[in-house]
């Protein structure tokens, strides 16, 4: 049989400084168009510390993982960090920098990326992947810290990011099973966001979309069908029905997408994401984590009930994540 | 959303006239058969999903990836034209 995958630990760090979205730097140079869409979001604020960077807030919620996992480095068999939107420097590893700040001088280390909002996906892929090939790997630190990279935080016409990190330790036992993971891409869409920055200074970046129409209209049709198959395929293959699933978490762009995903698959956003996107905006990968620790916080999650975790990114990605909580669950975990 | 529209053969009134209830429901204006509301900067992600899942319910077709063009869909004229082509085959089979 298989090895079994477990969330033993998940662990947020938010900055305490807030940004009022009415208030975002920047923001009054925008059309009016823009800004009103800005205000349509959902979003209230978001937090923001400017002496924190993405590799800090990545660091902080690792420390606090480990210990919610009553872990130390020395027990990781690995680390694998999410990339950063923009990193500190070229040429230099921000894994193995987390790797010698918690010292995990033994920790199988390196990052993955590439997806946006859905890296997240690639990351617990690969720690399932390392728990299954080796038995001497008992746990593996998922990182990110989630910073936007330009000053603006307002991307147009989609969301506002904030700042915060997010980590989690993958186990083969714990409170949160994984029971399953799909994910799917569309390069169609490599560049349809997109940050210029060679020979710009940083005030200047700004993320711009190539296709407006493009985004809001093929590939929102294309997610709709996407994750109508994904879903469809990830209940059908684990024996379970739209009714067997108790809670839908989703990343955090907007109440707009929200509703989107509703009509889309005809399912409900859990409270606790609009909540988190109303007072954290947007976090990147860092989103279904949050989500899926305030839902447990709350009580949301009672041993064998089960969720679908849903992110979707415009580079283009969508993945979903089958998961039950409670360490007695039942299901079988589906192994391709 | 109206009643389905499970005629053998639809005529371009009749589909102008659906689409055209449909879209001044959504949009909040009237529009005229050659207005690019695309253009006008009236769509967001949401209503494009309403107005394709609209399209497949009301005309029993299915829209794929393939016909996400946007030029079937940026105007009432070109949307009616898309429905019209996607549905020809019912009277041809009848």
């Amino acid at each position: 049989m298989a090895t079994p995958t477990a969330l033993k630990a998940v662990a947020c760090h938010q900055p305490e400084g807030v940004l009022r979205v009415a208030g975002l730097p920047g923001l009054g140079g925008l059309g009016d168009a823009e800004r009103e869409s800005c205000a349509q979001l959902g979003i209230d604020e978001v937090r923001a510390d400017d002496s924190l960077s993405a590799f800090d807030l990545a660091a902080r919620a690792a420390q606090r993982a480990l210990a919610d996992a009553g872990l130390t480095a020395a027990d990781l068999g690995a680390i694998v960090l999410v990339d950063a939107r923009a990193p500190e420097t070229l040429m230099t590893s921000a894994a193995t920098r987390l790797q010698a700040f918690l010292g995990a001088r033994r920790a199988v280390t390196f990052s993955v990326g590439g997806l946006g909002c859905v890296s997240l996906t690639p990351a617990l892929l690969a720690a399932r992947g390392l728990l299954a090939a080796d038995p001497g790997l008992d746990h593996v630190l998922v990182a990110h810290g989630s910073k936007p990279p330009t000053p603006l935080r307002y991307r147009h016409p989609v969301t506002v990011s904030g700042d915060g990190g997010a980590a989690a330790i993958v186990s083969r036992s714990g409170p949160v099973r994984i029971l399953d993971i799909v994910q799917e891409t569309n390069g169609d869409y490599w560049d349809l966001f997109h940050v210029d920055y060679r020979d710009r200074p940083t005030a200047e970046w700004r993320e711009e979309c190539r296709d407006i129409p493009g985004y809001s209209f093929r590939l929102a049709v294309e997610t709709r069908n996407r994750l109508r198959d994904l879903y469809r395929g990830l209940l059908e293959r684990n024996g379970l029905r739209p009714q067997d699933i108790d809670c839908h978490l989703s990343h955090n762009l907007s109440v707009g997408a929200f509703r989107f995903t509703e009509e889309a698959l005809d399912i409900k956003i859990a409270p606790s994401c609009y909540d988190n996107l109303r007072q954290y905006g947007h976090l990147g990968p860092n989103d279904v984590l949050l989500n899926l620790r305030t839902e447990q916080e709350r009580g949301g999650l009672r041993d064998g009930s089960r969720a679908v975790l849903l992110s979707a990114s415009p580079v283009a990605a969508w993945s979903l994540l089958l998961v039950e909580s409670g360490e007695g669950a039942t299901t079988p975990t589906h192994y391709l | 959303m109206g009643t389905p529209n499970k005629a053998d053969v639809l005529t371009a009134p009749v589909v102008t006239k659906e689409l055209s209830e449909f879209l001044t429901a959504n949009l909040g204006q009237e529009l005229a058969p050659d207005d690019d509301y695309f253009t006008l900067g009236l769509v967001n992600s949401l209503f494009a999903m309403e107005l394709v899942t609209f399209v497949e319910r009301q005309y029993a077709i299915e829209v794929q990836v393939d016909d996400l063009d946007l030029d079937n869909f940026r105007t009432l004229g070109r949307l009616r034209d898309f429905v019209l082509a996607k549905t020809a085959h019912r009277g041809a089979a009848a």
